[in-house]
C-alpha cells in the first residue's frame, strides 16, 4: 500500500475558527492531527457539522487555516498553493459546482484548461473520462438534464481531469440512490487500484467500512480516533438493537440472561433489546425465534449512537 | 497562459449562447436609437444623427458591462462554482479578464445595430471620414471598458444586492460620460468628474471622427483613454485579489 | 355578488402586502432615494439635455414633461418582471389550486410599482423640472399628479397583459417588459408628437395607454381648455379599461391552457 516515504497528506495541529459577533468564535476544526499515506484510501467519518468539509476546503487551498500546518503531497497549503492545486482533484458532493447550462463535454473541456492542460492532451483526456464514467452518449446535453447519479459521475470526472495523485471526495454519495451509490463505490475502488490517494468524507458507516483502508472519526472539529474498517464493522454489529413484538413474558426474562445484552425494555407490545457485544444480536434472535416470536427486526446503530458508546467507553471528552 | 485565455473566452461564448437573456441590453438599448433619432429628426437637426447613433451604441456597451460583466464573479459564487475555480491552478484574473473581453467585444455589436436602425427606419447613413482613427478609438475604448468592468465584477461581489448597483449606475453614467450629450453642455461643476471617466473622452473623440475636420489632439486623447483603462485594470485586479483573499480567510465574502 | 367583491378586496389587500414586502426587501429609504431616484432623475435629465443640445427651449420643455410622465409608465412596466416572480417562487400551482381568481393576486402583487412610479414622476415634475430650467405653474403640476396616477393605472393594465404573455415564455420576461416600455416611449408622444409617425403607427398609438393621458397633462400644464383635458382623460380611462378586460381574459386563458398542457410548474 505505502511505497514512498512521505505521506500524501500531513496535518499537524490544524485549527480553523470562525468569528461570530457578540459570541465566542466557533471552532470548526480543533487541533487536528492526521497523516494519510501514499495510495491509501482514507475515510473521514462524522456527522453533519463535524468539520469534514472544513478540512477538505483547507486541504484544497480554498480556505486558510487559523493555525497549524497542512501539507498535501509535500506542499504547504498556505504557501505553495499552486503546487497543491496542480496535484489534487476535488469532488464536492451535491448539486453545486457544475455549469448546468453547458454540456458535460463543455464543462470538462473548460476544467481541463483550468488545470493547465494543453488543448490536445486535455480534449483526449475529456473523451477518456466521459467514456469511463459512462457519460459518453449524453456528453453534449446540458448538465441540468442529468440525474443525480450522472451529475456525481461528472463531478468525479472533473476531479480526475488533471490526473491528480491525490483526490478529495467530500460526501460524494450523499443524496444518491443505492444503485448509483454502489456504482460510485466501484469507481472509487478503481481509483485505489490506480495507486491514487483518496480522502473520502462520509457520514455513512457502512460506506466507510466498505471502501477505506483506515477511517478517522471526527466530531465537533476534533479528530477522535483512527480505526481500521474492521473496527467499524465490529461497532456496527456490537451496538445493534433487536426489536420484537408479542414476546411471551418468560422469553423476556431469558433475553435478560443472554450474554452481551445491555438492556431489555418493554413498551406495550414491543420489546427492544440493546446489545453491547459482537454477535449478541444473533444469540438474541435465536432465543426469540425458539420462543415462537415471529415479528423481529434488527436495527443498526446510528453514527451518533456509536459515537456515544465509543466516546463513553474511552472516556473521551467531547468539546 | 494563452491557452487558458482562449478556453475562458470559449467558455463565455458557450455560456452566452445557452443563456441569451444575458444579452438583453443588445436588444433593448439600440431600440432607444429610435427615440433619439425621432427627436432630432422632429427638430430638423439631422446633423445630430451621429450623436444619436453613437450615444445609443455607447449606452449599450456600458449597460452590457454593468449587467453582464458586473455579475460574472457574483454568479459563480451564487452558482456554487467559485470554490472549484479557486481550487484550480489557473490564475483567476486571467479567467475573468478573458470572459469580460469577450462580452465587451460582443457589446460593440450595438454600434452596428444602431447604425442599421438609423438606415432602415430613418433612411440615414453616417459617413465615416476617419475610419482608421475611429477603429483605433474603438479598440482603446474596448480596452478601457474591460478594465472598468473588472472593477464592477469585483465590486458587485461585495454588495448585498448587485441589482441596486446595476440599476443606479446606468443613467448617471450615460449623463456623466457624455455619451449622448457632450460633457461640455453639462454644468461646470460636473465637468471635472466627467473627465475622470474614460467614457467622456471616448464619446467626444468618436463624435469627432464622424466630422469632416480632422480631430484635434487625437493621440493625447487616445492616451488618456488608455491611461484611464490601465488605472481601471489596476484597481479592478487589486480588488478581485483582495476579495478572493477574503474568501479564503473568512470562508465567505462578508457583505459590505 | 358582494361577497365576491369583498373576498377579492381582501385578496388584493394581501397581495399589496406581498408587493410592498418585495419592495422593502430590495430598498431602504436611503438606497431608494440615492440609488433609484437619482438614476430615474438622470434619465429625465438626459433627455432634457438632448433638448439643450438641440438648442430649442420648447423642445426641452416638451422632453422634460414627456419623460417625467413616462417615468411612471417605465416603472409600472416592471410588472412584467415581478409577475414572473410568482412563477419562479413556485407559488403558481398553489394559487391556481385555490378558489380565488389568480388574476386578482397578480393584479395586486405588483402595485408597489404604481406608488414608486407616481412618486418619481411627482418629484421629477415638481423638483427636477425647475432645476432643468423648465418652470411649470405649480397649481397645474398639482392637477397633473392625479392625472399621472390615472395614467399609471392604465399602463398597469397594459403591463399585466404583457406580463401574462411573459408567464408563458419565462425566459423572455424581462425583454417583454422592456420592449413594451420602449414602445410606449416611442409612440405615445413622450419624445415626439404622435403626428410625427406614419398613419398606421398613429392609429396604434390611439389604443396604447399614456397617449391620451399625456396629452391631457400637457394641456393642463399649458393652461389649455378643460374640455380638452377631460376628453383626454376620458379616452385614457377607456383605453385602460379595455386593457384590463384583455388582462382578465389573458389570465383566464393562461390558467386554462396551462392546466391542459401541464405547463403550470412548481418552480420556474
Amino acid at each position: 500500500m505505502n511505497t514512498t516515504d512521505s505521506p500524501a497528506v500531513e496535518v499537524r495541529r490544524l485549527a480553523r475558527e470562525y468569528s461570530r459577533r457578540g459570541k465566542p468564535p466557533r471552532r470548526a476544526l480543533d487541533d487536528v492531527d492526521l497523516a494519510i499515506g501514499q495510495g491509501e484510501v482514507h475515510g473521514l467519518l462524522g456527522p453533519n457539522g463535524a468539520g469534514k468539509t472544513t478540512l477538505c476546503k483547507i486541504l484544497c487551498t480554498v480556505l486558510l487555516p487559523t493555525s497549524g500546518t497542512a501539507l498535501v503531497n509535500g506542499f504547504d497549503v498556505v504557501t505553495k498553493t499552486d503546487a497543491v492545486r496542480r496535484s489534487i482533484g476535488i469532488v464536492f458532493g451535491g448539486e453545486r459546482g457544475l455549469y448546468t447550462r453547458l454540456s458535460a463535454r463543455q464543462n470538462l473541456r473548460y476544467w481541463s484548461a483550468l488545470y493547465r492542460q494543453p488543448k490536445a492532451v486535455g480534449y483526449r483526456r475529456v473523451e477518456e473520462l466521459l467514456d469511463r464514467m459512462g457519460l459518453g452518449d449524453r456528453a453534449d446535453e446540458p448538465v441540468e438534464t442529468f440525474s443525480r447519479g450522472m451529475k456525481q459521475r461528472l463531478h468525479l470526472a472533473r476531479g480526475l481531469i488533471g490526473d491528480p495523485r491525490t483526490l478529495i471526495l467530500d460526501e460524494p454519495t450523499v443524496g444518491m440512490d443505492p444503485v448509483a451509490a454502489r456504482d460510485f463505490r466501484e469507481l472509487v475502488r478503481e481509483l485505489r487500484s490506480e495507486g491514487r490517494t483518496v480522502l473520502l468524507t462520509t457520514h455513512d458507516m457502512a460506506e466507510a467500512e466498505a471502501l477505506c483502508d483506515r477511517v478517522s472519526l471526527i466530531d465537533s472539529g476534533r479528530l477522535l480516533a483512527t480505526e481500521s474498517p474492521r473496527t467499524i464493522g465490529q461497532w456496527l454489529s456490537k451496538y445493534e438493537r433487536v426489536r420484537a413484538e408479542r414476546v411471551p413474558a418468560e422469553v423476556v426474562s431469558h433475553l435478560r440472561a443472554v450474554p452481551g445484552v445491555g438492556g431489555v425494555t418493554a413498551a406495550g407490545d414491543v420489546v427492544t433489546v440493546e446489545t453491547v457485544a459482537e454477535g449478541a444480536a444473533g444469540a438474541v434472535l435465536k432465543v426469540l425465534v425458539d420462543g415462537g416470536v415471529t415479528t423481529v427486526s434488527t436495527v443498526r446503530p446510528s453514527l451518533e449512537e456509536v459515537y456515544l458508546h465509543v466516546i463513553g467507553e474511552r472516556g473521551l471528552a467531547v468539546g | 497562459m494563452t491557452g487558458l485565455f482562449w478556453a475562458a473566452v470559449r467558455f463565455q461564448a458557450q455560456s452566452l449562447r445557452r443563456s441569451p437573456e444575458y444579452l438583453m441590453s443588445l436588444v433593448t438599448i439600440p431600440a432607444l436609437t429610435i427615440a433619439f433619432l425621432a427627436i432630432v429628426r422632429n427638430s430638423g437637426r439631422d446633423d445630430l444623427v451621429p450623436y444619436a447613433v453613437l450615444g445609443a451604441a455607447l449606452m449599450t456597451v456600458w449597460a452590457t458591462a454593468l449587467y453582464v460583466c458586473g455579475e460574472l464573479i457574483e454568479s459563480e459564487r451564487y452558482g456554487g462554482t467559485l470554490e472549484g475555480l479557486l481550487a484550480a491552478p489557473a490564475p483567476f484574473s486571467v479567467l475573468i479578464i478573458a470572459r469580460i473581453s469577450l462580452v465587451t467585444v460582443v457589446s460593440f455589436l450595438g454600434l452596428a445595430e444602431s447604425g442599421l436602425i438609423a438606415w432602415l427606419l430613418f433612411g440615414v447613413t453616417i459617413p465615416v471620414p476617419h475610419p482608421g482613427l475611429l477603429l483605433l478609438t474603438l479598440l482603446c475604448t474596448a480596452f478601457a471598458m474591460v478594465g472598468t468592468s473588472s472593477i464592477m465584477s469585483a465590486l458587485f461581489v461585495l454588495a448585498r444586492s448587485a441589482r441596486i448597483f446595476q440599476n443606479s449606475l446606468s443613467y448617471p453614467f450615460y449623463l456623466l460620460g457624455g455619451l449622448v450629450v457632450p460633457v461640455a453642455l453639462l454644468p461646470g461643476w460636473l465637468q471635472p468628474v466627467s473627465r475622470v471617466i474614460f467614457l467622456s473622452w471616448t464619446a467626444d473623440l468618436l463624435r469627432d471622427c464622424l466630422r469632416v475636420e480632422s480631430p484635434a489632439d487625437a493621440v493625447p486623447r487616445l492616451a488618456v483613454i488608455v491611461g484611464l483603462g490601465v488605472l481601471a485594470f489596476a484597481a479592478g485586479l487589486t480588488m478581485s485579489r483582495a476579495i478572493l483573499r477574503r474568501i479564503r480567510q473568512n470562508g465567505s465574502v462578508g457583505y459590505a | 355578488m358582494s361577497t365576491v367583491i369583498r373576498d377579492n378586496l381582501r385578496i388584493l389587500r394581501c397581495a399589496f402586502v406581498s408587493a410592498f414586502a418585495d419592495m422593502r426587501a430590495t430598498y431602504t429609504w436611503r438606497t431608494w432615494t440615492f440609488a433609484w431616484l437619482v438614476r430615474i432623475l438622470c434619465q429625465v435629465t438626459l433627455f432634457a439635455f438632448i433638448g439643450k443640445l438641440i438648442g430649442n427651449p420648447a423642445t426641452t420643455e416638451y422632453l422634460v414633461v414627456g419623460n417625467s410622465v413616462f417615468i411612471t409608465a417605465d416603472i409600472v412596466m416592471m410588472v412584467c418582471a415581478t409577475t414572473s416572480w410568482e412563477r419562479m417562487a413556485g407559488t403558481l400551482p398553489l394559487l391556481i389550486g385555490a378558489p380565488a381568481s389568480p388574476f386578482v393576486v397578480f393584479a395586486g402583487r405588483s402595485v408597489q410599482w404604481l406608488v414608486d412610479g407616481l412618486a418619481c414622476s411627482t418629484v421629477s415634475l415638481m423638483l427636477l423640472a425647475p432645476v432643468l430650467g423648465v418652470h411649470l405653474p405649480f397649481s397645474a403640476v398639482l392637477l397633473a399628479v392625479p392625472m399621472v396616477a390615472l395614467i399609471s393605472l392604465s399602463v398597469y393594465a397594459f403591463g399585466l397583459v404583457l406580463a401574462g404573455l411573459a408567464l408563458r415564455v419565462m425566459s423572455a420576461r424581462n425583454i417583454i417588459g422592456r420592449l413594451g416600455s420602449i414602445l410606449l416611449m416611442v409612440l405615445t408622444g413622450v419624445q415626439v408628437p404622435v403626428d410625427f409617425w406614419p398613419a398606421p403607427l398613429r392609429v396604434v398609438a390611439q389604443f396604447l395607454p399614456l397617449t391620451h393621458g399625456l396629452e391631457a397633462v400637457r394641456t393642463v400644464l399649458h393652461g389649455g381648455s378643460g374640455g380638452t383635458v377631460l376628453k383626454g382623460l376620458g379616452l385614457e380611462i377607456a383605453v385602460g379599461f379595455g386593457w384590463s378586460l384583455v388582462a382578465v381574459y389573458t389570465y383566464w386563458r393562461l390558467v386554462a391552457s396551462g392546466r391542459k398542457d401541464g405547463s403550470i410548474e412548481f418552480g420556474g
